[in-house]
């Protein structure tokens, strides 16, 4: 006859995997929004066609009110 | 832990919670950033700059948009710290679901990462700030947040170690206090001199202050009920035969 026994676990450990790749999306999203200043993206054409020609920093642009809004320093 | 719904609940919390925030900003904080444009735009004409109206119109449209996409990002952003934070806390922190437990630790970050550096260096409209400073005033405001957040997240572990000692419920914060008033004396002001109207400034300080802060609290509210269906926390079950 078998006997079959469930476990149910709770494991202690975060995978370091996950905040690996939870911590490379923290830079890069705060760096865009709070901190670019046309370093990333900078030297690109706006997607729409809208908002400028290259070297104009249309992606600081593009996110530029929220900037403000979150409390970064801005112009 | 089931690393794929750990990313997964923390990322759509924090995108959700973003995307609101940006749509909120939309009514809320934008009416604030269109008449501090404005201001900026006089300035302008007078110093003999042409601007086509219709061409800045469209502009400020295309800038609106920025906004509700910047928000999805700053809340994947947050929301990524947030779930770290969360993963690594949660069976220490108090409350007999996982929505309370959530709410508790976003309201410790909100006030660790925002209330106290926007205490020292508040947020400012358009038509405040000089260009010419900004890497200046990003490094004091990069230093104070990263004096606010490492201090709680040292003390965070102190409190830890501590143990069932009763007395680190005061202690522990009374440091905390004391390192950001030695910080918040020590550190140079804001250079810029305000020379927009104080009541667009502090209109705009209070409104941007209020959506992020709700911001926070959405987080930790749907981060807490995606933890609470999904459960990341428990291995999968094993059958031993
Ligand atoms: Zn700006």
């Amino acid at each position: 006859m078998l006997v079959s026994n469930q476990i149910t676990k709770t494991s202690a450990g975060v995978p370091r995997v996950a905040v690996g790749i939870l911590l490379g999306v923290l830079a890069f999203g705060v760096f865009i929004v709070g901190f670019d200043q046309g370093e990333i993206l900078g030297f690109t054409v706006p997607a729409d066609g809208s908002g400028g020609e290259p070297g104009t920093n249309w992606a600081h642009e593009f996110y530029h009110d929220m900037r403000h809004a979150a409390g970064f320093p801005c112009h | 832990m089931k690393t794929i719904i750990f990313i997964a609940i923390t990322l759509l919390a924090g995108a959700i919670a973003g995307t609101i925030l940006g749509a909120i900003n939309q009514v809320a904080v934008e009416p604030y950033i269109d008449h501090a444009v404005e201001l900026e735009m006089q300035n302008t004409n007078q110093s003999n700059q042409i601007i086509n109206p219709a061409e800045f119109t469209a502009y400020r449209l295309w800038q609106r948009g920025g906004e509700m996409l910047a928000g999805t990002i700053l809340g994947l952003s947050i929301g990524s710290l947030f779930g770290i934070v969360f993963a690594y806390t949660h069976n220490s922190v108090p409350g007999s679901n996982n929505k309370k437990k959530a709410l508790i630790v976003a309201g410790i970050m909100w006030f660790v990462l925002f209330l106290i550096p926007a205490l020292k260096y508040p947020a400012n409209p358009p038509a405040v700030g000089d260009p010419e400073t900004i890497y200046y005033r990003q490094s004091l405001y990069v230093a104070f947040l990263v004096i606010s957040g490492f201090s709680a997240l040292g003390l965070a572990f102190l409190y830890r170690k501590m143990g069932a000692l009763n007395i680190k419920k005061a202690i522990i914060p009374a440091v905390y206090a004391a390192i950001i008033s030695g910080a918040y004396l020590a550190m140079p002001a804001n250079p810029d001199p305000i020379n927009a109207p104080m009541d667009l400034v502090i209109g705009f300080r209070i409104t941007s202050a209020i959506t992020i802060s709700m911001f926070w609290g959405l987080l930790g509210v749907i981060f807490g009920t995606f933890w609470d269906k999904l459960n990341p926390s428990k291995t999968a079950r094993i059958s031993v035969r």
